[in-house]
């Protein structure tokens, strides 16, 4: 099983084959589904603008397992929604991303790369880390997908090179996107 | 007729839509996520595709549940 194998819905309820994106660079992430206060929304838009034209796709996955913010968002509200979210890559239908219910896709994700920790010295990672032991305590065990916007990295030949925690911001993972272009 | 611009899961389309029959405003709404037309009609008014948009006659509109603004635009 590798991950051409997958077919996912995209928002509007098409299948769509990952087999679409062969010899692509993938960043695949699961997103916030409600609208609140979200610069990894601007700034994976800004990586796919920056490098769509070398050969990279940014799929995204909503998902309304967590709260409806991304970490260390908190009192800063934004009190409208944008449609798809501001963003002109794909995003496909909302599901479940971690536990029983998961999408197939996302349990080979985590099997692919695991949970490594978030950077401790990063002050959004105490934060995060403190939300989830008082009200998911669960959620911080194993390689789960512990937040919104957790992001993988997948190769041109498919493999799943790269997972970057809530914690890391897409606008500095542009090192690691150009590597493999 | 007053519009109101939405797309699916957006809680603050919700609240506009709930205030506006709180007021007995009759309104239609247009899903921007679901409808195209609706999108670029959507898109022609206010130059981005945010809602909720509220507008009485496709030219002044109020971005978001603006209580203030809203009053004011609809006379309440």
């Amino acid at each position: 099983m590798g991950i051409y194998d997958f077919v996912v819905k995209t928002n509007k309820g098409v299948e769509k084959s990952l087999a679409d994106y062969k010899g692509k660079v993938l960043v695949i992430v699961n997103t916030a589904s409600k609208c609140g206060f979200t610069p990894q929304f601007k700034e994976l838009q800004d990586l796919y603008m920056k490098y769509k034209g070398q050969g990279l796709e940014i799929l995204g996955f909503p998902c309304n397992q967590f709260a409806e913010q991304e970490p260390g968002s908190n009192s800063e509200v934004q009190e409208f929604c944008r449609l798809n979210y501001g963003v002109t890559f794909q995003i496909f239908e909302k599901g479940d991303v971690r536990g029983e219910t998961a999408q197939p896709l996302f349990k080979y994700l985590i099997e692919q790369q695991g949970f490594k920790g978030f950077d401790a010295s990063h002050p959004i990672a105490a934060k995060l880390t403190e939300a989830l032991q008082q009200n998911f305590p669960e959620y911080l065990e194993g390689d789960s997908i512990k937040w919104n916007f957790t992001k993988f990295l997948v190769d041109r030949d498919g493999k799943v090179v790269a997972r970057f925690e809530p914690t890391f911001a897409p606008a500095e993972m542009a090192a690691e996107i150009e590597k493999l272009l | 007729m007053v519009k109101v611009y939405s797309i699916n899961d957006c809680p603050w389309c919700e609240k506009v839509k709930k205030y506006l029959k709180s007021k007995n405003v009759e309104f239609e709404e247009h899903n921007i996520e679901e409808n195209d037309v609706d999108r670029d009609a959507c898109y022609e008014l206010t130059g981005d595709t945010m809602v909720p948009i509220t507008t009485v006659n496709d030219k002044d509109y109020v971005l978001s549940f603006d209580k203030a603004r809203l009053d004011e635009m609809l006379g309440l």
